[in-house]
């Protein structure tokens, strides 16, 4: 026991010293919870996303500035943000920069075109670097626009009037009113068939406690853990690289020339990667906890789930190695096997999405148990749920490290001396 | 070919009987059988694929030979593996070290592994950067050293423990003078502490100046073993000659036939090495050319050493 923590101070010492890998490794799993979360919203909080467009109204009549304000009517001042610009090469140029989502161009003539009761076209510029954000600024604009004309042909007698009226020199008080009632009764009207609005937005708050499906919980919940795990396995993989670089280098056939097991050997490697293992995820948990306020559940069963995932993925990343000859083989092989075992395991795309014979098959990768247990925690689903998969993962994890250190104590002895 | 098999003293630290090793065909080792003394330095010479690295590495605990037996210190391999590996210091041809730790932090490292105190580890450390003259570079990482200072520390790592046994494989490969010299003092050092000493080399020069005995190792086999002395005896008073030239080996064997006195070593068309008094023969043998109309395009003479021992037994030459 002595040697073999002799041998993981070694490790973690020389990890210490060339920590780069591991630190990318590290900050990708933030990165992309980040950008998710930045993209789809954390429905931990209220607040939709506001999508900046620029318009350049050629026109500058009260039609278009009417048509201009209704894009931010209501509720939609809350999705959208409107920002006049002088010209449309300035506006284009801005958009270019990724200033905002989409740019709105109303034509000159726009207002006399509505007027007059022909059709009118505005022009919808989307940023291409964007992918979300320009299609919602194409849905409110598109909405917006059906509601307007529809404004319109309802009140196209009362339009018609006014424009009678504008032409006249003198307008009698009596005509004013009249002009009045005949709108307000136009509104009596519509008003049955517009008010209540049947359908409205509604944003709402998850209640923690409440049990949802899947993905249902505050996205950052998801995206963490999810890519968490495919990043720690890549973290471990590097410990195994490690093992068959030592043999290549000659350290591994020094040792077996000294009083050393080569089972000793073997048994710190998979201690260093579960230790590496278990320390990086308690890091990715910790910033995760301060920088995206992820609520991951109850915390000495979080501690249990950090250690049991870290020992299954250090056993199978071991047995893994046991079909590997070749550093080369293992920079290959094991980042495709990685990825596979992620994109079916839940770590890229949520498994309620693929079909259920694909479902069947992610209860063969590590992320799925790993995420199943994280989710069950987070969701504070009844203990005796998690204990199974624990209890599991610290099995298959032991079994697995048992495995591998017979099989690869063969596979380090072949060829050890050139 | 002749054997010289030495008789040495009783209690060999290393003792190898009727050795051999095989990888499908190939017969890697065939037959060895030696002993070697306690505090010797003993080479195994040989070109590459003579059996060295193989037999050193049976040695070693490595490779399981396929008949014969090693004792170490009066231990069979086979039986006491953990004790031998106590008692072994090795210095392999690659760099086996870690490059992103400082020296201190290796050489602390490896003298761990080897079961050492602290405090023992501590002194030697001092004792030994300061001997390869990297006193005051002992916290740097490895990888900001040179080729050589390299080499000078993973021998180190071999010796930190006091091996009694130590092998060495081919450990002075691509250095520079200074550090070679540097080496072999140690070696030596080491030697002079009761340190037995296993090292395969192709380095004539090497093997002459360091090794007390040499077994020169050609194809699996040992063809002769002894001191330099003992060894140079095989080829007697006799200088080799290489020449080179536009003839066929029956025309080169035809043009020897008409001289006494000499030995053929090896011989093919264009090429002949043999075994000589020169300074009697080379005049006339150069007339015999000359009157066969055989043009010669080079001669080497070469003086009784281990060189000309070597190309006697194996008739042809070691190069680096």
């Amino acid at each position: 026991m002595k040697r073999i923590l002799l041998l993981i101070g070694k490790d973690f010492k020389r990890k210490w010293k060339n920590p780069v890998v591991i630190l990318g490794f590290l900050l990708i799993p933030l990165l992309f919870t980040f950008l998710f979360g930045f993209i789809f919203g954390s429905s931990q909080e209220d607040v939709l996303l506001t999508v900046k467009v620029f318009s350049v109204d050629l026109d500058d009549s009260l039609v278009s500035r009417l048509y201009l304000s209704s894009l931010t009517q209501g509720e939609l001042k809350d999705m959208i943000q409107i920002q006049a610009v002088s010209s449309e090469g300035e506006a284009r140029s801005l958009l270019d920069k990724g200033k905002a989502s989409a740019l709105i161009v109303i034509p000159s003539e726009f207002g006399e075109k509505v007027w007059g009761g022909e059709s009118a076209e505005i022009t919808l510029i989307k940023n291409p670097s964007e992918q979300f954000l320009p299609q919602i600024a194409e849905e409110i604009t598109k909405t917006t626009s059906l509601v307007f004309s529809a404004i319109l042909q309802i009140f196209s007698e009362e339009i018609d009037r006014i424009k009678e009226l504008s032409e006249q020199k003198d307008v009698s008080n009596q005509t004013i009113s009249d002009l009045s009632i005949m709108v307000k009764n136009r509104m009596e009207g519509i008003e049955k068939y517009v008010f209540p609005p049947v359908i409205s937005i509604k944003q709402v708050t998850q209640e923690k406690d409440v049990e949802v499906e899947e993905v249902g919980y505050p996205i950052h919940s998801y995206i963490l853990p999810a890519i968490s795990i495919m990043f720690i396995l890549f973290i471990c993989n590097i410990v195994f690289e490690d093992m068959l670089r030592e043999k290549e280098k000659g350290t591994l056939l020094r040792m077996t020339i000294s009083p050393l097991q080569i089972s000793e050997f073997i048994w710190s490697k998979i201690l260093t990667s579960a230790l590496i293992g278990i320390l990086c995820t308690l890091f990715l948990v910790g910033l995760g906890t301060v920088l995206f306020s992820i609520d991951w559940g109850r915390p000495g069963i979080l501690l249990i789930i950090i250690l049991t995932l870290n020992i299954l993925i250090a056993g199978l990343i071991a047995f893994l190695y046991t079909f590997i000859q070749t550093e080369r083989q293992a920079g290959a092989l094991m980042s495709s096997v990685i990825v596979v075992m992620a994109l079916l395991g839940g770590s890229m795309i949520p498994i309620s999405n693929f079909p259920p014979f694909v479902q069947k098959i992610s209860r063969f990768t590590v992320n799925y148990w790993g995420l199943e247990a994280f989710k069950k925690n987070i969701l504070r689903d009844p203990v005796s749920q998690i204990w199974m998969i624990v209890l599991g993962m610290l099995v298959m994890g032991l079994l697995l490290s048992v495995a591998s250190s017979f099989l690869l104590k063969k596979k380090l002895k072949k060829g050890l001396y050139r | 070919m002749s054997y010289i098999f030495l008789d040495i003293r009783s209690d060999p630290m290393l003792k190898i009987s009727h050795l051999s090793k095989s990888f499908g065909k190939i017969q890697a080792v065939d037959d060895v059988s030696l002993e070697v003394k306690e505090g010797e330095i003993f080479g195994f010479l040989g070109p590459n694929g003579a059996g060295k690295t193989t037999t050193i590495s049976m040695i070693a605990g490595l490779l399981n030979p396929d008949s014969g037996t090693i004792q170490i210190d009066s231990m069979n391999i086979r039986n006491s593996p953990q004790e031998i590996r106590g008692i072994l210091g090795v210095v392999p041809q690659d760099m086996a070290f870690y490059e992103e730790l400082t020296a201190k932090e290796n050489l602390r490292f490896w003298g761990q592994l080897q079961g050492m105190s602290s405090r023992e580890l501590d002194q030697k450390i001092l004792y030994y950067l300061d001997k390869i003259g990297l006193k005051g570079r002992e916290n740097e990482p490895l990888k900001k050293y040179s080729g050589g200072m390299k080499r000078r520390i993973n021998l180190i790592i071999g010796l930190i423990h006091s091996p009694r046994l130590l092998l060495l494989d081919e450990p002075t490969i691509g250095i520079d003078v200074q550090t070679k010299i540097n080496i072999l003092d140690l070696i030596r050092e080491a030697s002079n502490k009761k340190t037995t000493t296993v090292y395969t080399t192709h380095n004539l020069l090497e093997a002459e100046e360091l090794c007390d005995r040499i077994a020169i190792m050609d194809k699996g086999k040992i063809l002769a073993l002894g001191t330099l002395e003992e060894l140079i005896q095989i080829v007697g008073e006799k200088d080799i000659a290489l020449i080179q030239g536009k003839f066929s080996a029956d025309q080169a064997q035809q043009i020897l036939s008409q001289e006494k006195g000499i030995d053929v070593i090896n011989m093919k068309d264009g090429y002949m090495a043999i075994s000589l008094d020169a300074s009697k023969k080379v005049p006339g043998l150069m007339e015999n050319f000359f009157n066969m109309g055989v043009s010669v395009n080079d001669i080497s003479l070469k003086q009784p050493n281990l060189e000309s021992v070597f190309l006697k037994l194996t008739g042809k030459e070691l190069r680096e």
